[in-house]
């Protein structure tokens, strides 16, 4: 008995030290060892992550994660895509199974401070909106007093549209699902009045209506989702590595760069932070521990984040969501994607 | 005697036969039929003129969205709607039918796919045939070795490089034997002697006994040298088992756990019958566990629990985990309906055996379990066609098995929302399949007499 016991200990301290010899190593090297970058995504979502019909990944939250393989290796397929679902979102991250989540998750203060998670920063700003028939004449969300409202239940929509409607006295009846296909059905066949879900999930919804042209999305927004990646808490070299290569997103687009062009400014420009984000002079790498040529082989693969957004959901891609005026617009047009300096 | 006959009636003293009724009319031509059966009261004729405007409706209702208001070439799903917005969109289905079949098996290297299947389907090709002797072999060299071929057909790489050399030489004996297996079968055709009996005049003069087969190995070993010379020259594009999906990988789970079944069945059957009380508790324990727990959390505890479980650099790829977790499922399911066959042996059985001396095992083998099998195969059969379409659940894990594949073509750009076509179009490849195995086993209990 005293043997077993013995061995019982023995093996317990092995398996905390083994656990805890994970939590301190750097998910940065363990990445470079591995040769690719594990990223967390959802099972699919329009314009975010989606397949297509040769089994490729496509969609934003794909090129994120492209972009970072880019930076770390220099090659955009350096990467293998983890779909998960909701539930093991989180566990995944913390049990290293997955680098970077990046599926369109909301920043809350919950799941920062609650998960075991780093949120870093914001590559989409989303909101609830609302989407009625044309016909109904609704032009703001303040008109829909005592409506029907499809939505979908056990999502943080169906928490808004309460808060929302006890605010403003509105008396809205949610309508529930546990399937947005079914949802979008009935919405569609007229059983409510009306489609809350954030708006670039209307925007798809709207696109796949039988007749795009009778349905109206309401400009209000009821809620904030800010879609951002998160990494596993506590490595600060792994969360730089994902904040700069999505900064050098943001610098490119601002400073004019993008994957038709990075090749002729990294020869010809005399600009100073261009050359410094291009590494043509500088040595703004070493703190990453990433290659000199990291952020150019971003833009080169992946592209700078306009060419992102207009690719996967602006206003020629399936979602249509037009960028000006929006909070993803740049900070010089009023937006709020602001690339901290290149210094 | 006299007694009887005074206290009995007399009309019970002779037979008196009540006549033959006459033969049922029939009324010749289809319409006489149909007639009789359907028309016979009032009643019956409304309720067949129900039937007939319900069945109208409905078939009508089908046919106008499948075939007749359907789209079957279009660029995307605006396009399907605009030609037609109340028909389905086959076009969608069409297009995506490849990412249906091979999931995201990368496009040029599909045809590895259909060879693999190919080449499964024809190493079983002849246990058709009941001229071929050896059946048995033939389907467990099936089990042990095709695995190895048809894994470094679908994973690819350098040959014997990233699949380790055992896997390479296992390849090599694995397709040695399918060519003995079929050039065999040609030079019996033929009437003549098997490949297997080429070098029996050269082993004879080294060896008295076993003769045959050191020939036949010598054969194989020879012919697996020349598939070794020939297939290090090969070298496949590698695909990460992440890329397998659709049909092919639901073909892949459920033959796996198809084949698996039988074997884990047959052990724990045997086991909760077994006197010995640790083997008997054990095996008890493993069914009723795994039966009374749903095959998706069986699916979930192997997927999400097992890597928090095991140290962090113990890396598991999910298809190994789903594919222990569905044999096991379905082995505790098979052990249930072989001892269900077992118990409905009679004792006889075993005591003849054992009065011929037989022991435990032969017992086993050759008397109880064949008996018991083959009694059973009606109810195999039923857990095999449920196992087939309970593979569909590893979708919700996340493999891109058919049902995902299918879910995915509504999140496409070109096709979103395309909910509908992509599950019709399912549903009829799971009927084709789970009826043709019904059929199957319909000509198998038939070929074995099930009922004697």
């Amino acid at each position: 008995m005293k043997k077993f016991s013995l061995a019982l200990a023995a093996t317990t301290t092995l398996l905390a030290a083994n656990s805890y010899a994970d939590e301190s190593a750097s998910t940065l090297s363990a990445v470079k060892d591995r040769g690719y970058v594990n990223c967390v995504i959802g099972n699919s979502f329009p314009g975010f992550y989606s397949l297509n019909k040769a089994g490729e990944w496509q969609g934003m939250d794909i090129d994120m994660c492209r972009g970072v393989a880019s930076a770390v290796f220099g090659d955009a397929s350096k990467v293998t895509f983890l779909p998960v679902q909701w539930a093991q979102s989180f566990t995944s991250i913390k049990s290293g199974q997955g680098d970077i989540l990046s599926k369109g998750m909301t920043w809350t203060l919950s799941r920062d401070t609650q998960q075991g998670l780093d949120f870093l920063d914001t590559y989409f700003y989303d909101g609830q909106g609302f989407m009625v028939r044309k016909d109904l004449g609704v032009k703001s969300v303040k008109e829909l007093k005592g409506a029907t409202v499809c939505v979908l239940t056990g999502t943080s929509s169906e928490l808004n549209i309460a808060d929302y409607s006890r605010a403003n006295d509105l008396d809205i009846k949610t309508v529930v699902f546990d399937d947005s296909s079914v949802r979008n059905t009935a919405f569609f066949n007229n059983n409510c009045d009306a489609l809350t879900n954030d708006k670039s999930g209307l925007a798809a919804q709207r696109s796949a209506a039988p007749n795009p042209s009778d349905y109206v999305i309401l400009p209000e927004t009821i809620s904030k989702e800010a879609l951002s990646f998160a990494v596993k808490q506590n490595d600060s070299e792994w969360a730089n590595v994902v904040k700069w290569t999505f900064a050098a997103m943001v610098a490119a687009e601002e400073f004019g760069v993008n994957s038709q062009n990075v090749e002729q400014m990294r020869a010809d420009s005399q600009s100073p932070v261009v050359r410094r984000l291009l590494g043509v002079e500088g040595d703004l790498h070493v703190g990453l521990g990433l290659p000199q040529d990291w952020a150019y082989q971003v833009i080169k693969n992946v592209g700078n984040y306009g060419e992102v957004y207009e690719r996967n959901v602006g206003v020629n891609s399936v979602l249509g969501l037009d960028r000006d005026g929006t909070l993803n617009a740049l900070w010089t047009d009023g937006g709020m994607m602001y690339a901290k300096s290149f210094r | 005697m006299d007694d009887l006959n005074v206290k009995n009636p007399p009309a019970l003293k002779q037979f008196i036969p009540t006549p033959p009724r006459p033969p049922r009319q029939s009324k010749s031509g289809i319409f006489g039929t149909i007639r009789q059966r359907c028309f016979n009261s009032i009643g019956n004729s409304v309720l067949t003129l129900c039937v007939v405007a319900v069945l109208f409706y409905l078939v009508k209702h089908v046919l106008d969205w499948a075939v007749f208001n359907a789209v079957f070439i279009a660029d995307n799903r605006r396009q399907c709607m605009d030609i037609s917005p109340d028909g389905a969109c086959w076009a969608g289905v069409i297009s995506w039918f490849n990412g249906l079949i091979y999931g995201r098996f990368p496009v040029d290297e599909q045809w590895r796919v259909n060879v693999g299947v190919l080449l499964g389907l024809v190493w079983l090709l002849p246990l058709m045939s009941k001229r071929i002797p050896l059946r048995n072999v033939i389907l467990l060299s099936w089990i042990g070795l095709y695995p190895f071929v048809g894994a470094y057909l679908f994973l690819g790489g350098r040959f014997g490089a990233e699949l380790g050399w055992i896997h390479g030489v296992m390849t090599c004996l694995a397709l040695a034997f399918l060519t003995i297996i079929y050039v065999n079968w040609i030079l019996s055709a033929l009437g003549k002697k098997g490949l297997n009996e080429l070098f029996v005049p050269l082993v004879s003069r080294f060896v008295e006994r076993r003769i045959h087969l050191l020939s036949f190995v010598a054969v194989w070993l020879l012919i697996a040298l020349v598939m070794a010379l020939v297939l290090n020259q090969v070298s496949l594009e590698p695909v990460a088992i992440e890329r397998w999906g659709g049909l092919f990988l639901t073909f892949i789970i459920a033959s796996f756990a198809i084949t698996m079944a039988i074997p884990i069945g047959v052990v724990l059957a045997l086991g909760r019958r077994s006197k010995l009380p640790v083997i008997h508790w054990l095996s008890m324990t493993v069914i009723e566990l795994v039966r009374s727990v749903p095959l998706i959390t069986v699916l979930f505890m192997a997927v999400t629990l097992l890597p928090i479980f095991l140290p962090a650099d113990v890396e598991f790829n999910k298809l190994a985990q789903v594919l222990v977790a569905v044999c096991i499922f379905a082995g505790a399911y098979m052990a249930e309906n072989i001892r269900g066959g077992l118990q409905a042996i009679p004792k006889g059985q075993y005591e003849a055996a054992a009065t011929l001396g037989l022991g435990y095992l032969h017992t086993m083998a050759l008397i109880i379990l064949p008996q018991a099998l083959r009694m059973m195969i009606p109810n195999i059969m039923t857990s095999f066609i449920s196992l087939l379409k309970d593979t569909t659940l590893v979708s919700i894990i996340g493999l891109f098995d058919i049902m995902l594949m299918a879910r995915n073509i509504a999140n496409d750009k070109d096709w979103v929302g395309m909910h509908t076509e992509p599950l019709v179009m399912i549903s009829v490849l799971f009927f084709l399949f789970c009826y043709s195995m019904s059929q199957y086993s319909l000509t198998l209990e038939k070929r074995l007499k099930v009922d004697r």
